[in-house]
C-alpha cells in the first residue's frame, strides 16, 4: 500500500523541463498531426451535411419506404461506437487506406447526427410558414427550398457546433487505424521518451483545446450574424 | 401520480403494437441470454456448458444457418464476458459521474467563486478528447501503479488496475458531461420556484434539494439518455488501455482468424442491443416520473 | 404590549431608484391591513422586506418585539413564522396539492409524514379543496392553485400571512373563490398584510387601509375613511381610477 502510494508520487513528479523541451523540439510533428486533425475534421462534417442534410429532408418530408430506409440507416450509425465503424470500413470493406476510412466513418456517422439536427430544426419552422408559402403559388419543392430550407439552416447552427466539436474531438480514435492524426503522432513522440509522457499528452490536450474552443466562439459568431431576430420583422 | 402510474401499467399490454412485441422479445432474449451466461461462468447456476463452451454447438446446426452465424455463435461466451465489462464501466460512469455533476452543476448555477472552478472543469473536460484523457490518467499520472497496488485489485471478483483507470476516465468525463446537461436543466425550472422554497422557511440548499433538483433532473432525462447511449459507445475506447470489455474482445477473436466481418457484425449488434436497451429503458424512466406540468411529457414545449 | 409587526422608518432603493422612503406602520394581532397602492408604488416590495426575501437599506422591522432585521436573525426561522402567497402562486411543480403542503411541514417543521399528511389535508380542507389533494398544479385552475398556495402558507401555523397580488393573475370569474377564502381567514382572526386592487374586499375585510404613493404612506387608516371621508387628492384620484377599473367597491 505504502508502496504503491509511493509509486503514485513517483509517477506524479514527470514534469521536468528536459521533457517539456522534447516536446518543444517535436512541435513541428505535432503540428503536422494536429493539421490531419483540422483536415479530418473538416473532410468529415463536409461529408457528413452532404449526406446528413438530404437525409433530415427525406426524414420529414420523404415517403414511407424511404423515411424507413434512412431512419434505420440512423439508428445503427449512431447506436454503433465509432471505433467499430471504422474496423468496418478498414477490414470489412476495405475501399481505401487509414484516412479514407476515417472520413468516410467520421462523416457517416456525422451524416446520422446531422440529419437529427436539420430533421428537428425543419420541424421547427411553423407550418404555418409551408402554408404561407403554398398561398402565394409555390410547389412543395419551391417552398422546402426557398422558404423552410432557409429558416432551418440558421436554426440548426447551435446543433452543428456541438456536432462538430464532437467530431473534432473523435477524430483522435482514427488513431486506432493508424491515422498520423494528433494523438497518434504523440503517443509515437511518448513511446520515444516515455519520461515524457505528461508533458506530451498535456500538450496535446492543449492544442484539442485551442481547436474546439476557436470552432466553438467561431460557429457562435456565426449564429450571431446569421441569426433570425425574433422580436422585430425582417 | 398513483392514477397515472397504475394507468401506464395495466395498459402495457393492452397498448402494445406488433412492433414494439418484437422489439421486447428480442431485448428479453439478448438481456436473459446474457444473464444465463453469465451466471453459468462464474458459476453461479449450471447452465449446461462449460464457461467458454457456447449453449448450442455450432457444428450441430441446421444446414439452412449461414455459415457465419455458426461462427459467431463459438465466440458468443467470450462477447458476453466482454459486453459484460462494457456494461461495467458504463452504469459505473454514469453512476459515479451523476455524484460528482449534481454538485458541480450546483455550484455553476448557484456558486460564485466555485461557478467559475466548475465551468473550468467541465470547459477542459468538455473541449479535450476522451481517449487522450484516458491516456493521461494510464501512462501518465500513476493512477495505474497506485491502483495496481491496491490490496485484492486483480484478484478474484475485482477488476484489475486498467479496469479501475477506466471508470476513474469516465467518471471524469461523465460528470462533465452530466453536469452540464443538469444545469442547463436547473435553470430552465422558474426561479420563483426557488422563492417559494425559501419564503416557507427551507435554506437555499433545502430549496435547491427538495424543489428545484426534484423538477431540473426530470428536465434532464433526455440528456440522460444521450449520455448513457454515449457511454456505452465510447466505452470501447477502454480497449486501448487493454481492458478486456466488448470492442477488445472483438479485436481479440479476429486479429486470431481474420473473420472480420461476422466478429465486427456481432460486436455490432450487441452494442445495438446494449444502445436500443438504454433508449427504451430511459423511455420509461420518462414515463414513470412524470408528472404533469414538469418535464418533457405533457409539458412545456 | 408591542405590536405583531412594527415597520419603523423602512428605506429601501434599486441602484437611484427610491423604492421605499421612510414607511412607518404598525399592524395588532388580528389585523387586516390592505395596502393599495399604483403599481410600483413599492408596495411589493414592501412585503417582500417583512419576510427579508428583500434586504431593506435602513430602518428597522420588529416582529412579536424582536427586530427582523438584525443581522443574526435566522431568516429561515422567520419566515416559517410569517407565510407568504404570490401574485403567480409559485406552486412547487413537482408536488400534488398536498405535497405542497406537506413540504414545508416534513423539511422545515420536522414533522412526520402521517403528521404533516394530516394536517395539510386540514388546511386544503379549510380552503375547499381536500378533494384536489392529489392533482398536480398544472391540472388545477388557478382559482384553485391560489387557494393551494393560501393553504401552504396556512399549514405552517405563521403569526402572519403576507398576500402579494393574490388575485391579479387571475380570470375575472376566478377571483371570488380566492376572496372567499381569504375573508373567512380574516373573520377567523388571523392577521394578514395584503397588497391588492381588490377594492370590495378591501372595504369589507379590511381593518387598517394604506394608501402607498411613490414609495412614502400617503395615507392610512379605516377603509371607510379612504374611500368615503378621504381629504388627499391623490387617494381619492387613485381609489377613483381603481374602482372604475377593477369594479364597483361599494357596498
Amino acid at each position: 500500500m505504502l508502496q504503491a502510494l509511493a509509486d503514485a508520487s513517483f509517477g506524479a513528479v514527470v514534469l521536468q523541463s528536459g521533457d517539456w523541451g522534447f516536446v518543444f523540439e517535436n512541435a513541428d510533428y505535432l503540428l503536422e498531426g494536429t493539421l490531419t486533425t483540422v483536415l479530418l475534421t473538416v473532410a468529415s462534417v463536409l461529408l457528413g451535411f452532404l449526406v446528413g442534410f438530404p437525409a433530415g429532408v427525406v426524414e420529414v418530408y420523404g415517403g414511407r419506404v424511404l423515411r424507413a430506409i434512412v431512419g434505420t440507416a440512423g439508428v445503427v450509425l449512431r447506436g454503433t461506437p465509432i471505433l467499430v465503424i471504422f474496423f468496418f470500413g478498414y477490414f470489412v470493406f476495405r475501399f481505401g487506406g487509414a484516412f479514407e476510412t476515417a472520413i468516410v466513418g467520421l462523416g457517416l456517422r456525422s451524416a446520422a447526427y446531422q440529419s437529427q439536427i436539420f430533421r428537428g430544426s425543419i420541424q421547427s419552422v411553423s407550418e404555418g410558414q409551408m402554408e404561407g408559402a403554398r398561398s402565394v403559388g409555390m410547389s412543395k419543392l419551391e417552398a422546402i427550398r426557398w422558404v423552410v430550407v432557409p429558416q432551418a439552416l440558421r436554426r440548426s447552427i447551435p446543433g452543428f457546433q456541438n456536432e462538430m466539436t464532437i467530431v473534432l474531438k473523435d477524430t483522435s480514435i482514427a488513431y486506432a487505424i493508424g491515422v498520423a492524426e494528433l494523438l497518434t503522432l504523440s503517443r509515437e513522440l511518448f513511446i520515444q521518451e516515455t519520461t515524457a509522457v505528461m508533458e506530451v499528452f498535456l500538450f496535446a490536450s492543449a492544442i484539442y483545446f485551442v481547436l474546439t474552443f476557436t470552432t466553438n466562439r467561431g460557429l457562435d459568431y456565426l449564429g450571431q450574424y446569421y441569426g433570425i431576430p425574433t422580436e422585430e420583422s425582417v | 401520480m398513483s392514477e397515472t402510474a397504475t394507468r401506464s401499467r395495466t395498459g402495457i399490454f393492452r397498448s402494445l403494437s406488433p412492433g414494439q412485441v418484437v422489439t421486447a422479445a428480442a431485448g428479453i432474449l439478448f438481456w436473459g441470454w446474457l444473464a444465463v451466461r453469465l451466471l453459468n461462468d462464474w458459476g453461479v447456476v449450471d447452465a449446461g456448458a462449460a464457461p467458454d463452451e457456447p449453449f448450442v454447438d455450432p457444428a450441430g446446426l441446421p444446414e439452412w444457418i449461414p455459415e457465419w452465424v455458426a461462427f459467431a455463435v463459438e465466440f458468443l461466451p467470450q462477447m458476453a464476458s466482454g459486453v459484460y465489462l462494457t456494461v461495467v464501466l458504463t452504469v459505473a460512469g454514469i453512476t459515479f459521474g451523476f455524484v460528482l455533476a449534481v454538485p458541480l452543476s450546483i455550484a455553476r448555477v448557484y456558486g460564485t467563486t466555485s461557478s467559475y472552478l466548475s465551468l473550468a472543469f467541465t470547459e477542459l473536460i468538455r473541449g479535450t478528447p476522451l481517449l487522450v484523457q484516458l491516456f493521461v490518467l494510464y501512462y501518465g499520472i500513476g493512477l495505474t501503479s497506485f491502483l495496481g497496488g491496491l490490496p485484492g485489485v486483480g484478484q478474484g471478483w475485482v477488476p484489475d488496475e486498467a479496469v479501475w483507470v477506466a471508470i476513474v476516465g469516465f467518471t471524469i468525463n461523465s460528470a462533465a458531461y452530466q453536469a452540464e446537461y443538469i444545469r442547463s436543466a436547473l435553470i430552465s425550472v422558474e426561479e420563483s420556484q426557488l422563492t417559494a422554497a425559501r419564503a416557507i422557511g427551507l435554506s437555499k440548499l433545502d430549496g435547491i434539494r427538495y424543489v428545484v433538483l426534484p423538477q431540473g433532473l426530470r428536465y434532464a432525462i433526455p440528456g440522460w439518455t444521450n449520455e448513457l447511449v454515449y457511454l456505452i459507445k465510447y466505452s470501447s475506447l477502454a480497449a486501448f488501455i487493454t481492458v478486456p470489455e466488448l470492442f477488445h474482445q472483438a479485436q481479440d477473436i479476429s486479429s486470431n482468424n481474420f473473420r472480420y466481418t461476422a466478429v465486427f457484425t456481432l460486436a455490432g449488434v450487441l452494442y445495438l442491443a446494449l444502445v436500443i436497451s438504454a433508449a427504451k429503458l430511459m423511455e420509461t424512466v420518462e414515463r414513470r416520473t412524470s408528472i404533469p406540468g414538469v418535464g418533457r411529457i405533457k409539458g412545456r414545449q | 404590549m408591542n405590536p405583531l409587526l412594527r415597520l419603523d422608518s423602512v428605506y429601501k432603493s434599486y441602484g437611484d431608484e427610491e423604492v421605499l422612503r421612510g414607511v412607518s406602520l404598525d399592524m395588532e394581532v388580528g389585523d387586516v391591513e390592505v395596502v393599495v397602492g399604483p403599481s410600483g408604488s413599492g408596495k411589493s416590495t414592501l412585503l417582500r422586506c417583512v419576510n427579508r426575501l428583500t434586504e431593506i437599506d435602513d430602518g428597522d422591522i420588529y416582529l412579536d418585539g424582536d427586530r427582523v432585521t438584525a443581522p443574526d436573525t435566522d431568516v429561515n426561522e422567520l419566515r416559517r413564522d410569517v407565510g407568504m402567497v404570490f401574485q403567480d402562486f409559485n406552486l412547487f411543480a413537482h408536488k400534488t396539492a398536498l405535497g405542497n403542503v406537506t413540504l414545508g411541514l416534513r423539511r422545515v417543521r420536522g414533522m412526520g409524514k402521517v403528521e404533516a399528511r394530516e394536517k395539510a389535508m386540514e388546511h386544503l380542507d379549510q380552503v375547499g379543496l381536500g378533494d384536489q389533494a392529489d392533482s398536480y398544479p398544472a391540472e388545477l385552475s388557478g382559482g384553485q392553485k391560489q387557494r393551494v398556495g393560501i393553504a401552504r402558507a396556512l399549514a405552517m401555523d405563521p403569526k402572519l400571512i403576507l398576500f402579494d397580488e393574490p388575485t391579479s393573475a387571475l380570470d375575472p370569474e376566478l377571483i371570488g373563490e380566492v376572496t372567499e377564502v381569504m375573508r373567512d381567514l380574516a373573520s377567523g382572526g388571523m392577521t394578514m398584510l395584503v397588497v391588492t386592487h381588490e377594492m370590495t374586499f378591501a372595504r369589507e375585510a379590511a381593518s387598517t387601509m394604506t394608501f402607498l404613493d411613490q414609495g412614502e404612506i400617503v395615507e392610512r387608516g379605516p377603509p371607510e375613511q379612504l374611500f368615503d371621508r378621504s381629504e388627499r387628492k391623490r387617494t381619492r384620484e387613485f381609489l377613483s381610477r381603481i374602482t372604475a377599473r377593477h369594479g364597483d367597491a361599494q357596498p
